[in-house]
C-alpha cells in the first residue's frame, strides 16, 4: 500500500464497468469481481490510479469488468507485465488476476520470481482446477484421475499445489477464499492489496459448467474451514506450511500465512538506490562523455 | 608511410591479447587515429582462442575486414583457428612467439610467405622484465609501438595508471617489459615505407566505445528509464551499461527470470507511461515475439534490439550475421508491422537507438534495432557527436477536451489515437491483446477488426516517405547500384570508394530502416540502375528478398551473401562491380555475371 487512504469515500460500483460478463450464470468469477470491487472501495484509491492486468483465461475477463486501467495481456505472462508497471510507476496499486491454468501452468515460472522478488503486487489467482475457456480440458490443478477431454482415461500427475508452491519460494502474504464466503473474500484481497508486498490469494471459484459437484459453491458452504475460527495463528509459517498441504483435500479459508516481519520489497530497494545515485547523473544530453578515451 | 594499418593479434584466453588491443587503440585514438576494434573468440569462458583485428588509419574506417598488415600469433593452433577472420598474405608482417619452435621459413600457414617475419621471444622477455609472463600483452604492446610509431608515452602512462594499485614493483616490472618491446624494434627496424603516416591533426578528441555501450547511451539520452531483459550473448553489454547507469535518471533494470519476462516488464512498464527498451539476440527474439504482438496490438511503444548473432537456434553465439531480418520484419503471427532500423556502425547506433526510440513513442509501436555481434562489440573511434541536433519525441497523451468520454483507439486520420496512462485521470481503458472498438472494449467482428488493422497500418504510411533514413552515395545515374545495410554497409562503402577511384560508374544505397520496406526509395534508386548487388552476411540474402516482395527492381541485381563470419572484403565486391562492367560494356544485358544467386 503507497498511499493513506483519501478522503473520498467509494462505492463498489464506483469499480464496476459498464461491460457485461460474458461468463456462464453461476460461474464463481462473479463473486470475485463484486469481492475485488468491494475490497477496492474501502481502500479509497481511484480507479484511475489502479492498474488491474491479466492474462488469458475466463479469469482474465475481470480487469474489463472494473474502471481501473485494465491491462488484458497474453497468456501466462500477467505477472511479468504486472511487475514492469509498478516498477515504472511505484505510486499504482497493481492487481493481477490470473487462473489455475494462466498462472501455474503456462504462467508458471514467473510465479517463484514475483514471490522471490516481492514487489508490491497483490496476485488473485481464480483457482477452478479446469480449463474453462478452451472447454474443459486438464488444469494443472486437476486431481489426479480427474478425467477430461484431454485426459479421456484420467490425469496420470499429481497437482500443482498452489498454496505449497508460494510458500516455499518465501511469500509473505497468503490466503484462500471461495465467493461462498463473500464477506471473507473481500477481506483477505483487501488486506492482500493493503499487505506491504507481494500478496497472493488463491481463490476456489467453481466453474459451473466443467467443475464436479464438490468443487461448487454448495459443496464449499459446507466444506470450507475458516482458519480465524480454527485459531490458526497467521504468523506460524510451519503451521501455514502443513495446513497448505492439505490444498485438494480441504478448503481452508482467510489468511494462511502474513509475515510479521515482511522483508523490504524490491520497490524499496530501487526506490533507495535511485535516491542514492542519482546526484552521479550527468546531464542526459552530456552521457557520450563517458566515451571520452582515457588510459 | 602506410595510411591505413590492419593489425591481427591471436592467442589463448589469458593471453592479454585483447587487453594489448585495448591498450593500443586507446593510445592511436588519443593521438586522432580513426580506429575499429574487433574481439573474437571461441566460446569457452576461460581458455580457449582468442583474437583481436584492429584497424588503424588516417581516414576513418568503416569496416575492421582486409588481409593484415601485421599478424601477431602467440599460438600457432589458436591463430589459425580463425582462418579467414585473419587473413595473412604475402606482404603481411608477421610477429610470432619464439617458444612455438617453428622455423622462420616455415611459417604453418599453408600457400602464403610473408616476406617479413619476426621470431620473437616474448614469453621470455617479459618474465626476464616484468617477471611474469602475464605481461606478454605489455610486451606486444611495446613491439607495436616502436615499431609502428603509435603512442608511447600514452601507452607508458596507461601502463603506469593500470598497475599503480598493484604498487611500484610491478609497475616499474611492466614498463621494463614495455622498454623491451620497444628495444626489440629498434634493433630489428621495419623498413620504413611499413610505418604508419602521422595522424590527421586539429579535431576534438574523438569518443571511443563499443556499439552495445553506444546503444544504452543513446537509451538513456533519449529518456529510456525501465529496461527489462535476459542476459544473453553478444547484447548483455546494453543491460550491464544501464545498469551502471540508468538509476541516476530515476530508473530501473529488471533482470528478469527469462526473455518473455524481460520484455512483458518492458511492455508493463510502457502501459504504465515510461520509455522502455529490452536488448537480446536471436534466441531471446524468438521467445520475445508473442509480446511484440501484444505490443502492437495494443499500441504500446517499446525499442527492442536485437544483436544479431549466427543462428538458427545456438547457432554461432559470438559471431556476426545479419539472419534475423526475416524474423524481425516478419516476429509475430497476425497481420502486423513493426519497424526495423538497422545501423551501420559504432557511431550511427546512437542515431538509431533515438530513432527507435521517436518512431516507438510517436506510433506507439514496438520497434525493432537490428544490431549485430560486430558493431555491439567492436570499438570503434567516434567524431565528437552534437546531441542537440537529435530530437527526442514523447508520445501524445489525450487533451482535456480528448478525456471526455476518451477513446484510446480512436480512429484518427493519421491513425494515431493520443494514449493515456494509469495515474492520468479520465484515461481509464482496458489495454488489450484482443481485438477492440475505439474505447478498447473487446470485439469479435471482422468489420471492427478490418477497421483496426487498416488503422495499425496507415499510421505508418508517412515512414515510407523517410528518406533520411536511408543513404545514397556515388553517382546518382550509375548502371550499377549497390544495397548494403548493418555493420557490411561499411564494406559496401569502402568498395564503392574504391571503384569510383577506378572511374566505375557505381552507386549505394544503405537503408537504415528495413521494414516497412520505403519502395518509393528502391524505386528512384533502381531507375538507373540495370546490375548491382545486395551485400550481406546471411545465406538467404535476407534483405534482397525482402525488397523483391515488394519493389520491382532489375534481373541484374543479385544478392553477393556469405553466412555470419565469412569476412566478405571490398577487394571480393570491387571485383564484382568490374565484371558487371564489363558485361554492361559488352552491351549485353542478358549476358551472365558471375554472382550466385
Amino acid at each position: 500500500m503507497a498511499k493513506p487512504i483519501s478522503p473520498i469515500k467509494f462505492q463498489a460500483g464506483d469499480f464496476k464497468s459498464d461491460l457485461k460478463p460474458i461468463w456462464c450464470p453461476g460461474c464463481g468469477d462473479f463473486g470475485v469481481v463484486t469481492a475485488i470491487t468491494r475490497a477496492l472501495s474501502n481502500i479509497g484509491r481511484p480507479p484511475h490510479e489502479i492498474a488491474f492486468v491479466s492474462g488469458i483465461g475466463c479469469s482474465s475477463r475481470i480487469p474489463g469488468y472494473t474502471t481501473a486501467y485494465g491491462f488484458n495481456t497474453v497468456h501466462g505472462r500477467s505477472l511479468p507485465i504486472a511487475q514492469g508497471i509498478k516498477l515504472a510507476n511505484p505510486e499504482l496499486l497493481v492487481l493481477v488476476a490470473s487462473g489455475d491454468g494462466d498462472g501455474f501452468s503456462i504462467g508458471g515460472g514467473h510465479v517463484a520470481h514475483a514471490v522471490r522478488r516481492n514487489i508490491d503486487i497483490t496476485y488473485i489467482v481464480m483457482d477452478n482446477q479446469i480449463y474453462g475457456l478452451t472447454k474443459g480440458q486438464l488444469s494443472p490443478t486437476s486431481q489426479r484421475g480427474r478425467k477430461t477431454v484431454t485426459s479421456s482415461f484420467g490425469s496420470l500427475e499429481a497437482p500443482v499445489n498452489p498454496l505449497l508452491y508460494v510458500m516455499g519460494y518465501g511469500a509473505s502474504y497468503v490466503a484462500q477464499g471461495t465467493p461462498a464466503d463473500m464477506t471473507g473474500l473481500g477481506k483477505i484481497i483487501e488486506e492482500g492489496i493493503r499487505f506491504p508486498g507481494f500478496a497472493f490469494i488463491n481463490v476456489q471459484s467453481p466453474c459451473i459448467t466443467y467443475g464436479t459437484e464438490d468443487q461448487q459453491l454448495k459443496a464449499h458452504k459446507t466444506n470450507m474451514q475458516s482458519l480465524e475460527a480454527m485459531g490458526h495463528d497467521a504468523s506460524d509459517r510451519a503451521r501455514a506450511t502443513e495446513l497448505a498441504r492439505e490444498y485438494g483435500t480441504k478448503l481452508y479459508t482467510g489468511v494462511l500465512y502474513r509475515n510479521p516481519n515482511p522483508p523490504p520489497t524490491y520497490g524499496h530497494g530501487v526506490t533507495e538506490r535511485q535516491e542514492a545515485l542519482k546526484q552521479q547523473a550527468i546531464p542526459r544530453h552530456e552521457i557520450l562523455n563517458r566515451f571520452k578515451p582515457t588510459h | 608511410m602506410s595510411e591505413d594499418l590492419i593489425i591481427g593479434i591471436a592467442g589463448s584466453g589469458g593471453d592479454g591479447v585483447i587487453s594489448a588491443g585495448e591498450s593500443l587503440i586507446t593510445a592511436a585514438a588519443l593521438e586522432g587515429y580513426h580506429c575499429v576494434m574487433t574481439k573474437s573468440f571461441g566460446s569457452q569462458i576461460r581458455g580457449g582462442e582468442a583474437s583481436c583485428r584492429l584497424r588503424l588509419a588516417t581516414r576513418p574506417v568503416l569496416n575492421p575486414n582486409g588481409p593484415l598488415s601485421v599478424a601477431v600469433a602467440l599460438n600457432w593452433d589458436d591463430f589459425r583457428r580463425f582462418g579467414a577472420e585473419l587473413p595473412v598474405e604475402a606482404g603481411t608482417i608477421v610477429i610470432y612467439e619464439s617458444n612455438t619452435g617453428v622455423d622462420p621459413d616455415k611459417l604453418p600457414l599453408p600457400g602464403v610467405k610473408p616476406a617479413v617475419v619476426y621470431s620473437v621471444p616474448i614469453s621470455e622477455m617479459a618474465a626476464q622484465h616484468a617477471g611474469t609472463d602475464k605481461a606478454k600483452n605489455i610486451v606486444i604492446a611495446g613491439l607495436l609501438a616502436g615499431w609502428f610509431g603509435i603512442g608511447r608515452e600514452s601507452m607508458l602512462a596507461g601502463i603506469r595508471k593500470k598497475f599503480a594499485k598493484k604498487g611500484a614493483t610491478v609497475v616499474e616490472g611492466n614498463v621494463r617489459a614495455f622498454q623491451a618491446g620497444l628495444d626489440f624494434t629498434a634493433a630489428n627496424p621495419l623498413p620504413e615505407d611499413r610505418k604508419l603516416s602521422a595522424p590527421p591533426s586539429g579535431g576534438e578528441t574523438k569518443l571511443l566505445t563499443d556499439g552495445n555501450d553506444m546503444c544504452a547511451a543513446a537509451a538513456i539520452f533519449a529518456g529510456c528509464t525501465f529496461f527489462g531483459g535476459y542476459p544473453i550473448t553478444p547484447s548483455t553489454e546494453i543491460m550491464q551499461f544501464l545498469d551502471r547507469e540508468i538509476w541516476k535518471y530515476g530508473g530501473t533494470v529488471l533482470q528478469a527470470e527469462d526473455e518473455i519476462a524481460g520484455i512483458g516488464a518492458v511492455v508493463g512498464a510502457s502501459f504504465a507511461g515510461k520509455k522502455a527498451m529490452t536488448a537480446t539476440s536471436g534466441p531471446g527474439m524468438s521467445l520475445k515475439t508473442e509480446i511484440l504482438g501484444l505490443a502492437s496490438l495494443a499500441e504500446l511503444p517499446l525499442v527492442c534490439v536485437n544483436v544479431m548473432r549466427g543462428g538458427p537456434s545456438t547457432g554461432m553465439p559470438t559471431k556476426a550475421e545479419q539472419s534475423d531480418l526475416f524474423q524481425a520484419a516478419f516476429s509475430a503471427h497476425g497481420d502486423c508491422l513493426r519497424p526495423v532500423l538497422a545501423p551501420t556502425s559504432v557511431a550511427d547506433i546512437f542515431g538509431i537507438t533515438v530513432e527507435a526510440f521517436n518512431l516507438a513513442e510517436y506510433y506507439q509501436t514496438p520497434v525493432i534495432v537490428l544490431s549485430d555481434q560486430e558493431i555491439a562489440q567492436r570499438k570503434e573511434t567516434v567524431d565528437p557527436i552534437d546531441t542537440a541536433k537529435f530530437p527526442i519525441i514523447e508520445r501524445r497523451h489525450p487533451s482535456g477536451p480528448e478525456l471526455t468520454n476518451y477513446a484510446r483507439f480512436k480512429v484518427t486520420e493519421s491513425g494515431i489515437s493520443p494514449i493515456s496512462h494509469p495515474g492520468m485521470p479520465g484515461g481509464n481503458y482496458l489495454a488489450a491483446g484482443i481485438e477492440h472498438n475505439e474505447q478498447g472494449r473487446p470485439t469479435a467482428s471482422g468489420e471492427l477488426h478490418a477497421r483496426m488493422n487498416e488503422k495499425r497500418f496507415n499510421k505508418f504510411n508517412p515512414l515510407k516517405s523517410r528518406r533520411d533514413l536511408f543513404t545514397v552515395a556515388g553517382d546518382p545515374e550509375a548502371p550499377i547500384g549497390m544495397v548494403s545495410w548493418g555493420s557490411v554497409a561499411g564494406v559496401a562503402q569502402e568498395a564503392l570508394r574504391l571503384a569510383l577511384a577506378e572511374g566505375l560508374q557505381v552507386k549505394l544505397l544503405i537503408p537504415k530502416l528495413l521494414y516497412p520496406v520505403a519502395e518509393p526509395v528502391y524505386q528512384d534508386f533502381f531507375a538507373s540502375v540495370r546490375r548491382g548487388l545486395f551485400i550481406e552476411q546471411s545465406h538467404q540474402a535476407q534483405l534482397y528478398r525482402i525488397v523483391r516482395m515488394y519493389v520491382d527492381f532489375p534481373a541484374g541485381v543479385k544478392p553477393f551473401a556469405k553466412s555470419g563470419s565469412n569476412p566478405i572484403l571490398p577487394s571480393e565486391v570491387l571485383e564484382r562491380l568490374r565484371e558487371m562492367v564489363v558485361a554492361i560494356q559488352g552491351n549485353n544485358p542478358q549476358q551472365p555475371v558471375a554472382v550466385a544467386d
